[in-house]
């Protein structure tokens, strides 16, 4: 059975139509691909998964239960975990705080136990100086700690929104590696929204395009960039 | 280690203000009682602040435990000891009703609603004569231990112990985590699983239980109250001014500011009457312009900068 399912789903705001009757499918353990030019609606399309928007219309099922309209705090709780495009840390609250959050509410640790669930998360991500607050981390330790974050929840799906963006080559090399390991041992279906097409092609087996909201494509990467719908909507239609 | 010293100087303080009777006259042990009633109030006030909520409607369950437990009394023939019971479970039940409709709304205008629920309360208790007395208020048959001041002030006490110790558990306790998270981001603490209503409805009712509780030990060691004493403005203000001063977002810093301007304003009453207010108006401007963490947080940035010198001097 798919992890996570959308059939039809839209979102429009007043008027703008920012996903339209988008239907797709997410396998477990598969490392999918979501691109398309700016504008094409794949933060709104995670939003809409992860409960933050509630959709127009159509329909969201994880394993097999119907979650249109769940609110967001229970969607974690279930398994569906992402990352934010603009990073939302947690102020007032240490590094090792933040991580443990979702430990907290998505799982029901106790405080104790969270902890130290957290500080395996980040042991495994390479991010240490738990203690400090979250202005003192470089760019790289935030998308490590967004991703430690997710991870707490202990998703089945997971989503991660342009978490190499900001990163130099020998980072965003380092966030290949960690993003397909975390997929492989976990067994977790993870969607990854990027715009360097090297990641893409590194580390996806699948892709879909969007365009205007629309599905226009799907496949392995390869077949994808080559599909001429694909390169009149990332280069223009032809003069 | 650092844990268990201030744990004990709590302990020590805590044994300092049960003994503070055996040297102290009837007139101190008021002013006493008046700081402790304002400290519990300025803790409680933090308590939801901490969630980024600024509530100005303290008065406002002020008022109505005093009203719920005087009322309780004379209506009902409770005992004055169940009364407060009573209109603590009362204000926490109001509060859990309202909070369906004002724990919707954010930043002004959570605050405007709860500053209105002050006045709403207020026009009822003025207008209901034959159930609440009307503009001329209540009297009680009898005040609390025959209005014996040591006693007065230990009740008053055991009014502040209970709000302090409900403040280090919203510390300490995976509150402490959710209400953090949702005053920063609400998004990003909604993708962590945390149910955003429902932490700020235990936070809104825990600290409005605790200033219905802190008004009805007020109506009870008084012996009597009316509208414009049970709903004055003060007992929004000043805890607010208190809060501000010493430092929001911890326990220590809004006790600190109680006893500061607790303290002061006694003084200042003698000397220039209703100087008082004014000073705690520059207060509150001074504190906002210049120190917006409080005195705790500056105390506390000065120690964590000389920590950070001292770790850097070890690794150079």
């Amino acid at each position: 059975m798919s992890k996570l399912v959308t059939r039809e789903l839209s979102k429009a705001f007043s008027g703008l139509v920012a996903v339209n009757k988008l239907s797709f499918s997410m396998e477990e353990g598969e490392i999918l691909g979501i691109i398309g030019p700016n504008g094409a609606g794949k933060t709104t399309f995670i939003h809409l998964v992860s409960g933050i928007l509630m959709p127009t219309s159509g329909q969201i099922e994880f394993k097999g239960k119907d979650i249109t309209f769940s609110p967001a705090h229970e969607r974690s709780r279930l398994g569906i975990a992402r990352t934010y495009q603009l990073i939302h840390p947690l102020e007032n609250l240490t590094v090792l705080e933040n991580v443990m959050i979702g430990s907290v509410f998505s799982r029901g640790k106790n405080l104790k136990e969270a902890r130290s669930a957290a500080e395996a998360i980040c042991a495994e991500l390479e991010l240490d100086g738990l203690g400090r607050d979250t202005s003192q981390l470089t760019i790289l330790e935030i998308k490590k700690m967004e991703i430690a974050r997710a991870l707490a929840n202990e998703p089945e799906v997971l989503f991660l929104d342009e978490v190499m963006a900001g990163l130099n080559s020998d980072e965003t090399r380092q966030m290949i590696g960690m993003v397909q390991r975390i997929a492989k041992e976990k067994r977790m279906a993870v969607g990854v929204v990027e715009h360097v097409m090297g990641v893409i092609r590194e580390l996806t087996q699948r892709v879909i395009v969007l365009d205007s909201g629309e599905l226009i494509a799907e496949g392995p990467y390869e077949e994808v960039s080559k599909n001429p719908r694909v390169m009149e909507a990332y280069l223009g239609g032809a003069a | 280690m650092k844990l268990k010293a201030s744990w004990l100087a709590a302990a020590l303080l805590a044994v300092a203000a049960i003994i503070l009777p055996a040297f102290l006259g009837a007139y101190p042990l008021n002013v006493a009682r008046s700081i402790m009633t304002y400290m519990a109030l300025a803790v409680s006030w933090d308590m939801l602040l901490r969630s980024g909520q600024i509530s100005f409607g303290i008065a406002g369950l002020f008022g109505l435990g005093s009203y719920a437990s005087a009322l309780a009394v004379l209506r009902a023939g409770m005992s004055p000891a169940a009364s407060i019971v009573f209109a603590v479970l009362f204000a926490g039940l109001v509060a859990f009703g309202l909070g369906f409709a004002i724990l919707r709304l954010r930043a002004m205008y959570f605050s405007i609603t709860t500053l209105a629920l002050m006045e709403i309360f207020r026009i009822i208790m003025h207008n209901l004569h034959d159930f609440s007395g009307g503009p001329e208020g209540v009297v009680l048959p009898a005040i609390l231990f025959n209005g014996e001041a040591k006693a007065l002030y230990w009740i008053c006490l055991a009014g502040l112990f209970v709000t302090i110790a409900a403040s280090v558990y919203f510390e300490k306790s995976k509150l402490h985590l959710a209400l953090t998270a949702i005053r920063n981001d609400e998004i990003s603490a909604r993708t962590s699983g945390v149910n955003i209503f429902k932490y700020l409805l235990i936070a809104f009712v825990a600290t409005s239980m605790l200033q219905g509780l802190m008004g009805a030990i007020q109506v009870q060691s008084y012996g009597f109250t009316m509208p414009d004493t049970a709903f004055d403005a003060n007992f929004t203000l000043l805890p607010l001014a208190m809060a501000l001063l010493g430092g929001i977002h911890s326990t220590i810093g809004p006790m600190a500011g109680a006893v500061l301007l607790g303290v002061a304003a006694e003084w200042l009453k003698l000397k220039i009457p209703y100087g008082h207010l004014v000073v705690y108006g520059l207060i509150i401007i001074l504190v906002i312009l210049f120190m917006p963490k409080g005195l705790y947080g500056l105390a506390k940035d000065k120690f964590k900068k000389s920590h950070d010198n001292r770790v850097k001097g070890k690794l150079s």
